[in-house]
């Protein structure tokens, strides 16, 4: 089980009907339980990826896959049914995502569980719990559209949790929230121990502090990948990618860690600039 | 079901199922169609303005008969001067000669547009749109079929929520109503395509969610109906026997 | 392999996750375009823009469910005597998806035909409604003037309430179909193929 891991080699997307490929011979491989940053310059194939680890691709939205993914020994596609069911998936767009059919937001919620046909009791629990987490407690009777942009996407993301999934895809999932919003946000990530994340956000800061790996596609290609540290690091002069504020400000600082690298996160600057 | 306001469950009304209110609105509108004098449509009248007096619900139904009231108007004014089988003067204003066949069949038609929309009112005004959803996914239609019917509910708030946006925007701006009716409707393009590209783009997306969610998954569990209804079924039955009945007769009565 | 775009492939209609939110949005659709034509004061209904919609891009079966489902929801929530006219919504949904599959809205030249086509149909399945209904009126102002001093003159109820119908929408249908064809060629080819039904 520990030397589970997810590999993508010489992956390749497009989608039918187009001529660009949308990524470009991504070999990259990650452990599962890990959570991995995706960053780079908008239509860089962020999304797209997100979509081929949810299924969306080739099956809802058709597409052309070239190159092998691969979960531990098995073929991705043959094991994609039933990781499904263990997958919470967060769209871009957070109001689109709810069902349509939902009065209020507790329905909202318990949509993915009374699908999968759990009983009541079980139900109340789990969406109890996640609206606890998330700070909905107060809205459970409001309907779902009544709610602010950021509200909306915390909804979205707590549907996602509410079947307890094994593997969290989120696509830019603090777009709307405030600072505040953001922040609980992330330290509710960090804290998450047993999940394989992927997320795609432009909040480096946030991503070099919880990610274990950030990979960066730039026009579908992998551009880098490894730690937080390795990763923006090897990019700092590349215009295309936002860098964190801790590593811009030691640059201008010229600040640098005892083995040459600068420092991504707010504490190892602090470390450093301590020396 | 226009609005999301809760129905008081314990009035008579709430006991009352769905199907079995749209049933009677297709019984009473048979019944009227049946009838072929308007004395006669008097009763059905009666019998529907009473099912929504008794149910004190009557805020929507001036919007309901306002238009029609006003149609029905003209209908008496058009078909009383020029209805093909005219021949019995019933009244005379100046020049304009009103004849009482026409009189009485557009009274008829008239009728049974009233009886149409009054049954209907009691419908409108005494469901809301998650009981009618839930009612149907219990009595057996797919979640998708119910998705299909009543998700629709739900977009029309939303799209008149997006569209008075755009005309409060537009109104800041300050578009000065055209003349023609094609510079009119150029006027809308601009506008009407992007929100017509964003709705279908939202389709698409909760479309994907739907699936990811699982919503047509056969676990499915349906939902537990907390109303007690009276007689259920049985009141489908026989209901739909009297519809039958109606078709059957009004069948017989062209036929003779 | 490609699929052959026979008029065989027009009829399959499954009830599939991409047509059950493609529905209800051409309902919503429906219902923005007459709003639309009701604040400008247009002297045309627009209520079927989204129906045609759903025909171009799911087929003749999509745009009937459609055009059923918004009379019907329309009669059940906001104006009863819409649910009769499901039947012209539904006949308007089919004739748009027979015409869009044979190539008829794929030219600007050819939309105009097609239009007066889907019009005609309107106006066949419409006509016996407003009689039986409204004793031949269609509730448009100088429609009904129209059908009023036609029966002055003794023309026959149903010629002239079918010409007080037919002159109605073809105003409304001509216009419809243009702006369906305006949308059909800006919208993006992925929301197109989405839409189509392509079953991997």
């Amino acid at each position: 089980m520990a030397s589970r891991q997810i590999a993508l080699k010489n992956l390749s997307v497009q989608y039918l009907g187009f001529e660009d490929w949308v990524l470009k011979e991504i070999t990259v491989f990650a452990p599962v339980g890990a959570k991995i940053g995706l960053v780079g310059p908008s239509k860089g194939g962020r999304s797209t990826l997100l979509n081929l680890f949810a299924g969306i691709i080739p099956k809802i939205i058709p597409a052309k896959i070239k190159g092998k993914v691969t979960l531990g020994d098995n073929d991705y596609r043959d094991l994609a049914p039933e990781l499904r069911k263990t997958t919470g998936v967060v769209l871009q767009d957070s109001a689109s995502q709810l069902s349509g059919l939902a009065d209020s937001v507790y329905d909202e919620l318990a949509f993915a569980l009374v699908n999968r046909g759990l009983d009541p009791l079980t139900i109340q629990d789990r969406v109890a719990a996640v609206a606890s987490q998330f700070d909905l407690e107060d809205y459970l009777e409001q309907a779902p559209t009544a709610l602010s942009g950021g509200q909306m996407q915390r909804l979205a993301i707590a549907s996602a949790l509410a079947l307890n999934p094994q593997f969290l895809l989120l696509d830019d999932p603090t777009s709307q929230m405030d600072p505040v919003g953001r922040q609980h946000f992330f330290s509710w990530l960090k804290q998450q121990k047993d999940q394989t994340v992927f997320i795609a956000s432009g909040e480096v800061d946030d991503l070099a502090e919880v990610c274990d790996q950030i990979w960066v596609l730039e026009a579908g290609r992998l551009a880098a990948s490894g730690t937080p540290q390795a990763v923006f690091n090897q990019l700092k002069d590349d215009p295309l990618v936002a860098k964190p504020t801790s590593l811009e400000l030691a640059k201008r600082l010229k600040i640098k860690r005892p083995d040459g690298s600068y420092p991504v996160t707010a504490s190892e600057l602090k470390e450093a600039a301590g020396k | 079901m226009i609005g999301q306001a809760a129905i008081d469950q314990s009035k008579w009304y709430a006991k009352v199922d769905p199907i079995s209110k749209l049933l009677l609105i297709a019984g009473f509108t048979l019944a009227s169609f049946v009838i072929s004098q308007p004395l006669l449509e008097l009763p059905l009248l009666a019998a529907t303005a009473l099912l929504i007096m008794f149910s004190r619900k009557t805020k929507g139904l001036w919007a309901m008969t306002a238009f029609s009231l006003f149609l029905i108007m003209t209908m008496l004014l058009i078909q009383g001067l020029f209805w093909p089988g005219n021949h019995t003067l019933a009244l005379k204003a100046g020049i304009l000669l009103f004849y009482q066949e026409g009189l009485t069949h557009a009274l008829l038609l008239g009728c049974r547009i009233l009886v149409i929309i009054f049954s209907t009112c009691f419908f409108i005004e005494t469901t809301t749109i998650s009981e009618n959803a839930k009612y149907l996914e219990a009595a057996g239609l797919s979640y998708k079929q119910v998705y299909v019917l009543m998700s629709v509910c739900y977009i029309l708030p939303e799209m008149k929520q997006n569209l008075q946006k755009i005309q409060l925007a537009q109104r800041a701006r300050g578009i000065v109503p055209a003349k023609s009716v094609w510079s009119r409707v150029e006027m809308i393009v601009p506008v009407l395509v992007p929100l017509i590209i964003k709705t279908f783009q939202m389709a698409i997306n909760r479309s994907i969610s739907l699936q990811l969610r699982g919503y047509d998954s056969p676990e499915r569990r349906k939902p537990e109906l907390k109303q007690e209804y009276w007689l259920g079924h049985k009141t489908h039955l026989a209901l739909s026997l009297i519809c039958l009945f109606l078709i059957g007769g009004k069948a017989w009565l062209l036929v003779k | 392999m490609e699929k052959k775009n026979s008029l065989q492939n027009v009829w399959k209609f499954k009830l599939s996750a991409a047509t059950v939110t493609l529905i209800p949005a051409a309902v919503g659709i429906n219902y923005v375009a007459k709003a639309f034509a009701e604040g400008l004061k247009l002297p045309l209904w627009l209520g079927s823009l989204g129906t045609f919609l759903a025909s171009m891009l799911a087929g003749p079966i999509a745009g009937a469910i459609s055009g059923f489902i918004n009379n019907i929801i329309y009669g059940l929530t906001l104006s009863p005597i819409s649910t009769v006219y499901a039947l012209t919504s539904i006949g308007i949904g089919i004739a748009v998806g027979i015409l869009h599959a044979r190539g008829w809205f794929a030219s600007a030249k050819k939309v105009l035909p097609a239009a007066i086509i889907i019009a005609l149909v309107s106006a066949i399945i419409s006509t016996p409604l407003n009689v039986i209904f409204w004793g031949g009126q269609t509730g448009i102002a100088w429609g009904d003037a129209l059908f009023a001093s036609m029966i002055a003159k003794h023309v026959s109820i149903w010629i002239a309430s079918f010409v007080d119908e037919f002159v109605l929408d073809l105003l409304d249908k001509v216009v419809v179909a243009y702006l369906a064809f305006l949308i059909y060629k800006q919208m993006p080819k992925r929301m197109i193929y989405f839409f189509k039904g392509n079953e991997n």
